[in-house]
């Protein structure tokens, strides 16, 4: 791991341990947002370490936006870090002002949105908004016949009516009758999504991570018929396949950030589905009942990933976009381009 | 770095490791245009001694050895990237693929100079094909528990047994086997010993094992008598247990261990138009995520290799998963020859040979080398569980 890399992660893990504790996590399901773990954030720039730095950012890569994001899913922080993080690139990147709060921010397609230069958004209505009552804009990405369009949008401007994801955590559904809105084109719209799609990667790694863990450590303290439940073959087993799931899940996914290309993404965000299904049904089977009460932490990273699993393309939309690139190859030709960097699939 | 003692390195590729994949893409389509690479028909690595010969006279056997035997010097990385162009285009490799992944690298690693001066060269050249000799009748996944015995004669060794499973040992110049040579005192693990067989020698018998695929791979060979010289030992006596336990690792993180059906993947999308079902367009972006998946971890282990390192719970990994890859990708072609009707009425023959025999094929890629079982146990060790 590059030095800076391993700064950023040491950074925000210090801030995670300083600031968010399964209290805040419990919280954030009543809608109480942690407005101290997002203070330490924004003062030591971590919201802003996409940004170029000569808009004012630190001009990270992706690749350390997922170290943070991995340790951030981890700690299960609620809260719109990613949607601030991207969303703050994004507007950099379109050549318009930051953002002085945080960010919520939306994907959508088959939505009329507003064209570019229009001033005002007519009967607007958005769903599953991370967060829009904790943050300052809503930055909505929307797929349009021409391309990509960035909507630049006020959080105080729309009414909210709450909603819950899996996890507990505010996705509302948002309106406005005639919303006042800076639209413009976003020639990397695609490439917005690929982000977004391995930053959440990231996260959800960081959550299997610790449940992987956690449930390994578990069976080293769980007795049952007199002796620790890890010296049972059937749990044993069960928590290798696991380790399994882990590492491939890892390693496609410190690929696809590093490397960037469309069909590593795709195929990290594809193997990630699988591997959030073991990881549910195995820590749980491996914690018994203990882990299915709601005091006990794991559900704050197993929910997490029910929720994270669907955004910015459900596992089934990124396994036809990764075979897309190969129905049509002859046969010597398949494997250059699986093995190639630059992998032929579409976004 | 990830969570409970297991880790990554994020493989980079060299500019060598790229000039030499086009070196091994430039080969590869020599031997199509000559007509030595026909579409293959079957799953397996196939024995083509002129091949090997071939390969080796590009230096690409024992790559990574030293000069003075015959290896180029060349790193773990630069080997997998070799290997992979290799077995995705289906090249028979079979006749110097023991010797060079396994038995080279154990007389490297453990042996005299006279025997790596005996036996890499040839090795190198394409020459040899060694055989292992582990398993047994009575000694599966439980190898330990074996009873080949090799008793202390004057000026060598006296072998008496049977192994079982020896893949080519009909083809085997040497085999490599482990037997007792002394009885444990604390553990049965001590005592156990490498020696080098010459195959040729009185005493030694080799009868065929037909597969379940209808493949003459595997054969019990039996010792009656046999009789070696003393510097048939390979390392310590009485250290073969330790030796083997290294070997292994060689033998699981490989390429090997997930692109044996890749044949029928690529046969698959050879006759595939652009437009599928939707199920049919998910179960191969998944099947392709699993194997884009694999490739990144196994290319992980071969940096660990190459910086020094002891992969072995990351290895095991690999192969665990890979092997479980491999059976799914026999079920994700047959869901998608179904969905798409692609093999009725006499269509896409090659690739309903290859379907049938790669269903045929595909239980034994969970056994060999150590059952996932076996392997989940180690697993399970690696990460503190017992």
């Amino acid at each position: 791991m590059s030095a800076d890399r391993t700064f950023f992660r040491d950074t925000v893990e210090r801030i995670l341990a300083d600031r968010l504790d399964k209290a805040d996590i419990d919280a954030a399901e009543e809608r109480h947002f942690p407005a101290r773990l997002y203070d330490a954030l924004v003062e030591n720039g971590i919201t802003l370490m996409l940004v170029p730095e000569d808009r004012g950012g630190i001009g990270a890569s992706v690749a350390d936006g997922a170290a943070v994001l991995r340790a951030a899913g981890e700690a299960a922080a609620p809260g719109p870090l990613l949607e601030t993080m991207l969303g703050q690139k994004l507007l950099a990147d379109a050549g318009l002002d930051l953002a002085d709060g945080l960010i919520s921010l939306v994907f959508v397609e088959n939505v009329e949105v507003p064209a570019v230069d229009a001033t005002h958004w007519a009967d607007a209505a958005l769903f599953d908004v991370p967060w829009p009552g904790a943050v300052e804009q809503v930055l909505v990405v929307a797929r349009v016949a021409t391309g990509h369009r960035l909507i630049v949008t006020r959080a105080a401007d729309w009414q909210v009516a709450p909603g819950r994801d899996a996890a507990g955590e505010a996705r509302d559904t948002i309106t406005a009758a005639r919303l006042p809105v800076r639209a413009v084109a976003l020639p990397g719209g695609e490439e917005a999504l690929c982000i977004a799609a391995v930053l959440r990667a990231a996260q959800s790694l960081g959550a299997i991570e610790w449940a992987f863990r956690r449930s390994v450590d578990y069976a080293g303290e769980r007795k049952q018929f007199g002796r620790e439940i890890s010296k049972f073959q059937a749990i044993q087993q069960m928590l290798a396949e696991l380790a399994g799931h882990v590492l491939a899940t890892a390693a496609i996914t410190e690929a696809a950030a590093e490397g960037m290309s469309p069909g590593l993404i795709a195929a990290a965000r594809s193997r990630l589905g699988d591997a959030i299904d073991a990881t549910i049904t195995i820590t749980h089977q491996v914690h018994g009942a203990i882990g299915f009460s709601l005091e006990y932490a794991l559900n704050s990273r197993t929910r997490r990933l029910m929720s994270w699993r669907d955004d910015y393309g459900s596992t089934l939309h990124w396994r036809r976009s990764l075979a897309g690139g190969f129905t049509a190859l002859d046969r010597d030709a398949f494997w250059p381009a699986v093995s190639d960097a630059g992998l032929p699939a579409q976004a | 770095m990830t969570a409970t003692n297991l880790s990554l390195e994020p493989p980079v590729l060299t500019p060598e490791a790229e000039a030499l994949r086009r070196d091994v893409r430039a080969f590869i389509a020599e031997e199509r245009t000559a007509g030595r690479l026909p579409p293959p028909r079957r799953i397996g690595l196939g024995f083509d001694r002129g091949m090997s010969r071939r390969i080796a006279a590009r230096g690409w056997i024992g790559l990574t050895w030293p000069r003075e035997y015959g290896g180029q010097e060349r790193s773990a990385l630069e080997r997998y990237v070799m290997n992979e162009e290799l077995l995705a285009a289906a090249v028979p490799v079979g006749a110097h693929w023991v010797a060079d992944r396994q038995s080279g690298p154990v007389l490297l690693k453990f042996g005299t100079e006279a025997q790596k001066r005996a036996y890499l060269p040839r090795i190198a050249a394409g020459e040899l094909t060694f055989g292992i000799g582990m398993s047994e009748p009575e000694s599966g996944s439980d190898l330990a528990s074996l009873k080949t015995r090799a008793e202390k004669v004057d000026g060598g060794w006296r072998i008496n047994g049977r192994k079982i499973w020896t893949t080519n040992a009909h083809h085997s110049q040497y085999m490599i086997i482990l037997a007792r040579t002394s009885e444990p005192v604390n553990s049965r693990h001590e005592g156990i010993s490498q020696l080098i067989v010459d195959m040729s020698l009185p005493g030694v018998s080799i009868s065929p094992i037909v597969s379940m695929a209808n493949e003459h791979d595997f054969n019990e060979v039996l010792f009656e008598d046999v009789v070696v010289a003393d510097d048939a030992v390979i390392g310590k006596e009485g250290n073969g247990w330790n030796q083997v336990s290294a070997e292994l690792a060689y033998e699981r993180s490989g390429p090997e261990r997930w692109l044996s059906s890749f044949r029928l993947v690529s046969e698959l999308v050879d006759v595939l138009g652009p437009d599928l079902r939707s199920s049919s367009q998910e179960d191969l972006g998944r099947l392709l995520s699993h194997l884009l998946a694999l490739r990144q971890l196994s290319m992980s282990v071969a940096s660990m290799i190459q910086q020094g390192k002891s992969p072995n719970v990351e290895a095991s990994i690999v192969k665990d998963l890979g092997t479980k890859f491999e059976q799914e990708a026999v079920r994700v072609v047959r869901n998608i020859v179904s969905a798409e009707d692609l093999i009725a009425n006499g269509r896409n023959e090659r690739l309903r040979a290859l379907l049938i025999h790669a269903q045929q094929y595909a239980p034994g890629f969970t056994i060999r080398g150590g059952t996932n079982e076996i392997l989940r146990g180690i697993i399970a060790r690696g990460i503190g569980l017992r």
